[in-house]
């Protein structure tokens, strides 16, 4: 729970103190405010046909909340080191129990604080590429 | 979700309307299984999402293709609701007013079309999302900041065309419009601006036009559908100081606007200055049962408890300079001793140069994040917000009593107390703050009651919402009501003329076309 709470006065500090330099990481705490992360370009061509590059489609599709410092992987942070586990699993690509399926669910029918994607947001193609990277990425 | 047809349109008509449709933008971007229609729906739904339907979704790729559809639209008089990425969160989402209608899903538009660092423009379409945009800037290296909302998942355009605001020097983004692209309800296309003239050099860059200007009729509106527009962007200072001040009481708000909107106005401040009350703060630090344990609001001398344990103010007040260092100094100087008359407390420093990377979560330097979603998780569950926001004169006499009004409304119905006020000039953004558990009907039916009563006692005393979820849209509308609702009236005259089949987002802000005015009382919170 200390780790937790940690986590979360982290991310008021950041808030509040706008600019200030990024906090230094705390032993055994969340990993500190990282830089912005640009997504990879988005995709060439017809996003109906099959293929594709996973990490690059996660990228850019996922990357809004869950690239380090966003708003899923936050939220994810502090639920996986409520459930004991270390931060860094908050990062869906450094999950080891995802499956194809779960992705793909979670995507298409949201998850409390995760919206529905729209087939225009990802579509079945894309989210083929990117449910079969992220069941692979972290093993 | 179920389908639920268009009002008056055979399952035939509408299945060969979505067959039409797919003979444009190919069968794949016709998007019409019960899973779509959950997806274009309102997450934060106040009340059921079936409220609020869409039959479809069209996603057309380019601004012929929407020409193409809307045409179609007319011929099968199937509504359509344009949606430049459906991220409106807490407005609707992607959700059409009318039941019915099909979602105009623009987001596949995602082309950056022209940019120009010198002049301080983009050109875009309205997929273009505000990361989209940000990370444009950064491959191309122009020295140029946007101005960013607490979504950074939605479109610039639609933010924009919505009335969204922002917290920079360009806050008030339907403001940094300029010259539009439009088809309308027809199908017929034009520009706004100077750009009505074909290959005009100056089509966004001149605010107005040569006669009327039809920008803003195509604002929060359902006379046409954007296809391009010119946004302007600020240019990159060279620095920037933030001071930010703990205001430790809540009366403390009404010299704390009289302080701040002088200094705007004359121009000494040129960003919208947020100032945010302390549960805007403690959200991030944990969920509200950490804090709270009881259903009940959280009272008064908890209230004090908190602040005093988390060293908060009641209103934290941040105000941020562009440019030149030694302006930026002179400039903080005249507001340290503008608040020094009223706080012993000295300003919190934090200057920002060229060459720095910008705090990922500070909306005031232009970066997108949906980090300030994460408020959700203070209640829990399948937690959703909306947001009552007047626009009251930037004094202390009409910000204490809006204060006083929506404060005791609030209390009297046992809700929490999360205001805002946001300075833009002359006016400030009010912007009352309602969390809820969607898995909890008591909660959403206590809030709905609330939202209704704060729309009408507003009203009464002469403010009125800048923008509202679908729900209220007609309430609001009807608070503008002067001389019979004459805007009212010229809205429809206008829209009749226009889109006679009622074809554009029929509903939208309260604006219906004759032939689905019947629909007017279905959808409302």
């Amino acid at each position: 729970m200390k780790r937790v709470a940690l986590l979360g006065l982290l991310l008021l500090a950041a808030c509040n103190k706008t600019s200030a330099p990024a906090p230094e990481a705390v032993k055994g705490g969340p990993p500190p405010l990282p830089p912005y992360q640009m997504r990879a370009e988005g995709p060439k061509g017809d996003r109906l046909a099959s293929g594709g590059d996973g990490e690059k489609l996660f990228s850019n599709h996922c990357g809004y909340c869950h690239l380090a410092g966003g708003m899923g992987t936050n939220l994810l942070t502090k639920q996986r080191m409520m459930a004991g586990e270390p931060p860094e699993k908050g990062m869906l690509t450094n999950r080891k129990d995802l499956t194809v399926e779960y992705i793909k669910s979670v995507v298409r029918m949201g998850k409390v604080a995760m919206p529905r994607q729209t087939r225009v947001d990802i579509t079945d193609a894309e989210l083929d590429v990117v449910a079969a990277y992220l069941a692979k990425a972290g093993k | 979700m179920k389908l639920t047809l268009p009002p008056r349109v055979s399952p035939m008509q509408f299945d060969a309307a979505l067959k039409a449709f797919q003979g444009v933008v190919g069968k794949g971007w016709v998007l019409s299984s019960d899973e779509d229609r959950d997806a274009y729906s309102d997450i934060y739904a106040p009340g059921p999402e079936s409220q609020w339907p869409a039959s479809a979704a069209v996603a057309p790729g380019s601004a012929e293709e929407v020409q193409a559809i809307v045409r179609l639209a007319n011929q099968f008089k199937t509504p359509l609701w344009p949606v430049s990425r459906g991220k409106n969160l807490g407005y609707g989402q992607a959700a059409p007013r009318m039941a019915g209608s099909i979602v105009l899903d623009l987001g596949r538009m995602n082309k950056v079309l022209e940019l120009d660092p010198e002049l301080g423009y983009c050109v875009i379409e309205p997929g273009v999302g505000f990361f989209d945009l940000y990370e444009y800037l950064a491959r191309e290296k122009a020295p140029l900041w946007m101005s960013v909302p607490g979504n950074g998942w939605g479109s610039v355009l639609g933010n924009a065309l919505d009335h969204g605001i922002g917290y920079t020097p360009y806050g008030l983004h339907a403001r940094n419009l300029c010259g539009l692209e439009v088809v309308l309800p027809d199908g017929d296309m034009m520009r706004t601006g100077m750009g009505a003239m074909a290959n005009n050099q100056a089509s966004h860059l001149f605010p107005m036009s040569f006669g009327p200007d039809w920008t803003h009729m195509f604002t929060q509106s359902n006379m046409g559908v954007v296809t391009k527009a010119g946004v302007w962007l600020m240019p990159e200072p060279e620095t920037s100081l933030e001071l930010s001040f703990d205001i430790p009481n809540e009366e403390d708000i009404g010299w704390v606007i009289d302080t701040i909107a002088p200094l705007k106005i004359s121009g000494l401040i040129d960003q919208n200055v947020f100032v945010p009350s302390w549960l805007g703060k403690i959200v991030l630090k944990g969920q509200r049962k950490d804090f709270w344990d009881k259903p009940s609001a959280i009272p008064d001398w908890r209230v004090k408890e908190l602040l005093k344990e988390h060293q908060l103010g009641y209103w934290k007040v941040q105000i941020r300079f562009y440019g030149d260092e030694n302006v930026n100094k002179a400039k903080a100087e005249v507001v340290k001793a503008a608040f020094k008359k009223h706080l012993d407390t000295p300003a919190h420093e934090v200057w920002w140069r060229q060459g720095e990377e910008r705090n990922i979560y500070d909306l005031t330097v232009g970066v997108p994040t949906a980090v300030p979603l994460q408020m959700g998780d203070w209640v829990g569950g399948r937690s959703a917000h909306l947001g009552f926001s007047p626009v009251v004169p930037a004094t202390s006499k009409h910000v204490l009593d809006q204060l006083k009004r929506s404060r005791k409304i609030i209390a009297d119905h046992d809700v929490d107390f999360y205001a805002s006020f946001t300075v833009g000039g002359r006016f400030a953004n009010n912007i009352n703050m309602l969390m809820y558990d969607r898995d909890k009907p008591e909660q959403v039916e206590s809030m709905k009651t609330l939202f209704n009563v704060l729309v009408a006692e507003s009203a009464k005393a002469g403010y009125a919402e800048y923008r509202t979820h679908l729900g209220w849209m007609d309430a609001v509308a009807d608070t503008f009501d002067f001389n019979n609702h004459a805007q009212r009236r010229l809205n429809e005259r206008v829209k009749d003329a226009l889109d006679p089949n009622g074809i554009i987002a029929p509903g939208k802000q309260g604006v219906w076309p004759s032939v689905f005015r019947d629909q007017s009382k279905e959808g409302r919170a």
